[in-house]
């Protein structure tokens, strides 16, 4: 899934709270500065106050997940791994750190990892959505798009007892549900992920892709220029102009598919012929 | 001229038995092992051999077998006869001999794909083999021996930007309508052994990702009709258009006589190349809607096939993915309208999702008058890890139920379909002359199989063996509708561009379902008016001669 990086960066706020239940380390201090940098991005001074807190306390929870956080936006996969096995040996319950060693796995596309452990991240916190929502992503993967759908669902369901739900949550099941050709159930997922987040371009995106699959072309090409205009979000400019230009094609404007399969191709590497000595 | 051989058809067909095949190429003397030289270096060059063709190289009307075979790794050596190309002589009865030594194609080099194409009209089919730094035209001297040709073919030569490429498939086509093949070949990547890039943890080393590679753009070569060619990749539009070329397939997509290029490109968009006519070609494939798939995702595209699934006269377009790509169907809509996607419907995009395919073709099997698809699958190899699961993959054969829907039937199709390995080129024909469409698949590292087709169907076909006059001696390209009593119009055309980085068998057939008589017999040579034959008995191979008005 393309907004992990948002997943493991709630991810820091819940490791504060884990970290205030248990007693005082010598580390926490400089793992709180830590995640406070994280949480603001400035990935090299968090690093360093992670390794002053790892000083003080090797085996601070916490400060192991945050390492492996910070390797894995650094995408070193490896160093991520072995933060994350060292804090589950410390804490196997650590529920967080059993999601984001799924996360790794998942990421590196293997599966097989990535489902024993979001599955053990469920056990850990049933109520936490991500889990489910990546335990759904993880299943879809591997062929079981029935049991992928339901775990979406619980997802969802998590989240909005919550009352906290996310578009980004919904729209993995709406784009599943579109490929199995299960529209109507389809438009009411994406419909309630637009109402959600209203500025996602990858609500908007997905919804003009189904308008397209409807036979409703000139409304899918409006949904798309809207997708297009937004910022937020994950699908590529790519991807929407490519949808854009089928969409005004079938609507039986070609001049404007044409405008956008210009962009697409000015954004390709031309083949320059001169010889380069 | 007309001239009619095989057997006349019996009795009126039973609906729908099932698609079925049985292994036999230990049996029948096809012994080959194909050598990708991995040694643990995770070499790209690995993934991609290897291609196979079916060509009736000695025109004894039996079709014949050529591999291509890989190197040592990282000299590209053919350091031994294990790494020898191989061609094996039908003997008619469905038993095959190596003959590779007296044809003289054991090759050189690290060999990817083969293109069979009679390239000098002279009756006799040639082979381009393609490969990762260096290719070979072969000219077929009709003895059984072969001469290789590149140098005086002018395809030796070194481009001056981008040296020696990388080939992963070729095809020949008549792209100028001039009556001689012209060679297309399809590029893959920048690649040197000295310099391959390391991916994975170091403790669980991994073959990159194509991302890792800068793309290739593919080349045209013109036939200049004396046994040369000329590289028209720039001045035609090809050359222009940078990919990472993987399967290519060609067709007349719009009805206007010229044939148009397909190009499955691995990890970018597609590309789709009409022809204009005036030895130009524009990409089209973002307009036509055949680039990418319908979320606007670059699949890993490996083999493609170009014809028409739904009998509605025109060509549409398979091709194969990777794990979780789903593989892509698109069908032809005619005209400015392009193509629309057509996996999800027919029930193919979800039934493919888990698969890794490489060649293909989209043939009748049980002649019931609709192209089924059958698939040579495999995981990418030593992706077991990752999966949990094993790399080599049982093949897969999809019936088509009357253009509308694509029915996994493998379960049903023999005890020997259901056996995984590294399965990769595959190239499909009527070995045995009864009327059903076998094939030959490679194996990495692993014996070839020949499915057989066992089909116990007593549906009725046609095969109509094209020769040009005006046009290229195998007609490659020709487009031939087939009207039977029943109603139903069929179409396909000559091609042996199938799959990937393969060659099939150029005649163009059709299964008849229960009609035992073709009523009428259109074909569409370029540039003159359609031939027609009427009343033509089924069951056998109609060997057409092109009219040439005076």
């Amino acid at each position: 899934m393309r907004n992990w990086k948002r997943s493991i960066g709630i991810g820091a706020l819940a490791g504060v709270i884990l970290c205030a239940a248990g007693p005082p380390s010598p580390g926490q201090h400089s793992y709180e500065k830590a995640n406070a940098l994280f949480v603001e991005k400035k990935f090299s001074e968090s690093l360093a106050a992670v390794e002053e807190a790892l000083r003080l306390d090797a085996n601070l929870v916490p400060a192991l997940t945050l390492k492996a956080k910070l390797a894995m936006a650094a995408n070193r996969y490896d160093l991520a791994r072995q933060s994350l096995e060292r804090a589950l040996t410390v804490d196997p319950t650590a529920s967080y750190a059993q999601f984001l060693y799924g996360m790794v796995a998942y990421l590196n596309n293997e599966m097989t990892g990535a489902l024993i452990r979001f599955r053990k991240a469920r056990e850990l916190a049933p109520r936490d959505p991500r889990a489910a929502l990546y335990l759904g992503l993880a299943t879809e993967s591997v062929g079981q798009p029935e049991e992928a759908l339901l775990l979406y669902k619980e997802a969802i369901r998590l989240e909005r007892a919550t009352g906290q739900p996310q578009a980004e949550t919904l729209l993995p099941g709406a784009r599943l549900l579109l490929l199995l050709g299960r529209l109507d159930e389809c438009e009411g997922w994406i419909r309630q992920a637009v109402k959600l987040s209203p500025n996602l371009r990858d609500a908007h995106f997905e919804l003009a892709r189904l308008l397209l699959k409807k036979g409703e072309p000139a409304q899918a090409a409006a949904e798309g220029e809207l997708s297009l205009s937004l910022s937020e979000g994950t699908v590529t400019d790519t991807a929407i102009h490519y949808l854009l230009i089928r969409a005004w094609q079938q609507a039986g404007m070609p001049d404007r598919a044409a405008v956008h399969a210009a962009v697409m191709r000015a954004g390709e590497n031309p083949v320059i012929h001169t010889v380069v000595k | 001229m007309v001239v009619f051989t095989g057997f006349a058809g019996s009795a009126a067909a039973p609906p729908a038995p099932p698609i079925r095949f049985e292994e036999i190429a230990a049996k029948s003397g096809l012994r080959f092992e194909l050598q990708n030289g991995e040694a643990g270096g995770f070499h790209q060059v690995e993934l991609t051999p290897g291609g196979v063709a079916a060509l009736d190289y000695n025109n004894d009307g039996c079709t014949d077998v050529f591999f291509t075979n890989g190197a040592a790794i990282p000299s590209l050596r053919k350091t031994g006869p294990k790494f020898s190309n191989r061609l094996f002589r039908n003997n008619c009865d469905m038993t095959f001999t190596d003959v590779t030594g007296e044809a003289g194609l054991a090759g050189e080099g690290y060999s990817v794909a083969v293109a069979a194409g009679d390239l000098d009209n002279d009756g006799w089919t040639d082979l381009f083999v393609a490969g990762v730094k260096g290719n070979a035209l072969y000219r077929n001297l009709g003895n059984g021996r072969f001469a290789d040709v590149t140098a005086r073919a002018g395809l030796a030569s070194l481009d001056p930007l981008f040296g020696p490429r990388w080939a992963v498939s070729a095809g020949w086509l008549d792209y100028d309508s001039d009556g001689w093949l012209d060679l297309f070949v399809a590029n893959y990547v920048v690649w040197d052994a000295a310099r391959e890039p390391r991916c994975g943890a170091p403790e669980k080393q991994f073959y990159c990702h194509p991302k890792a590679y800068q793309g290739l753009p593919n080349q045209l070569f013109r036939n200049n009709r004396d046994g040369s060619f000329s590289d028209v990749s720039r001045a035609s539009g090809i050359g222009s258009h940078t990919g990472k070329g993987m399967g290519v397939s060609f067709a007349d997509m719009d009805g206007d006589g010229l044939t148009d290029i397909f190009v499955a490109n691995d990890s970018v968009r597609g590309l789709l190349f009409h022809n204009r006519g005036n030895g130009k070609f524009e990409e089209t494939g973002l307009e036509a809607g055949v680039a990418l798939r319908d979320d606007g995702h670059a699949i890993a595209g490996m083999g493609a096939d170009f014809r028409d699934l739904d009998n509605d006269g025109r060509p549409d377009l398979v091709v194969s993915g990777i794990l979780n790509d789903s593989f892509l169907l698109f069908r032809n809509l005619g005209g400015q309208k392009g193509f629309e996607d057509y996996a999800q419907r027919t029930g193919l995009l979800m039934s493919t999702r888990q698969l890794t395919g490489w060649s293909l073709g989209m043939y009748d099997f049980d002649n019931d008058g609709w192209k089924d698809l059958f698939f040579a699958l495999a995981h990418l190899t030593q992706l077991d890890p990752y999966l949990g699961r094993e790399a080599a993959l049982p093949n897969r054969i999809y019936r088509n139920i009357e253009g509308g829907r694509l029915e996994d039937v493998s379960a049903g199709a023999g005890a020997d379909f259901q056996l995984a390995a590294n399965h990769r080129g595959a190239a499909f024909a009527d070995f045995d002359n009864d009327g059903r469409m076998d094939a030959v698949v490679s194996v990495v590292n692993g014996p070839a199989k020949l499915f057989h087709n066992i089909t116990g169907s007593q549906s009725h076909w046609l095969a109509i063996r094209l020769r040009g006059v005006r046009s290229n001696r195998q007609g490659l390209g020709v487009e031939v509708r087939v009207h039977l009593a029943d109603g139903r119009d069929l179409y396909n055309h000559a091609t042996t561009a199938v799959g990937y980085a393969s060659s099939s068998e150029p005649l163009v057939r059709f299964g008849l379902g229960a009609n035992r008589v073709a009523e009428l017999v259109e074909i569409r040579w370029p540039g003159g008016p359609p031939q027609t034959i009427a009343n033509v008995a089924a069951d056998r191979i109609v060997e057409v001669t092109e009219q040439v008005q005076p």
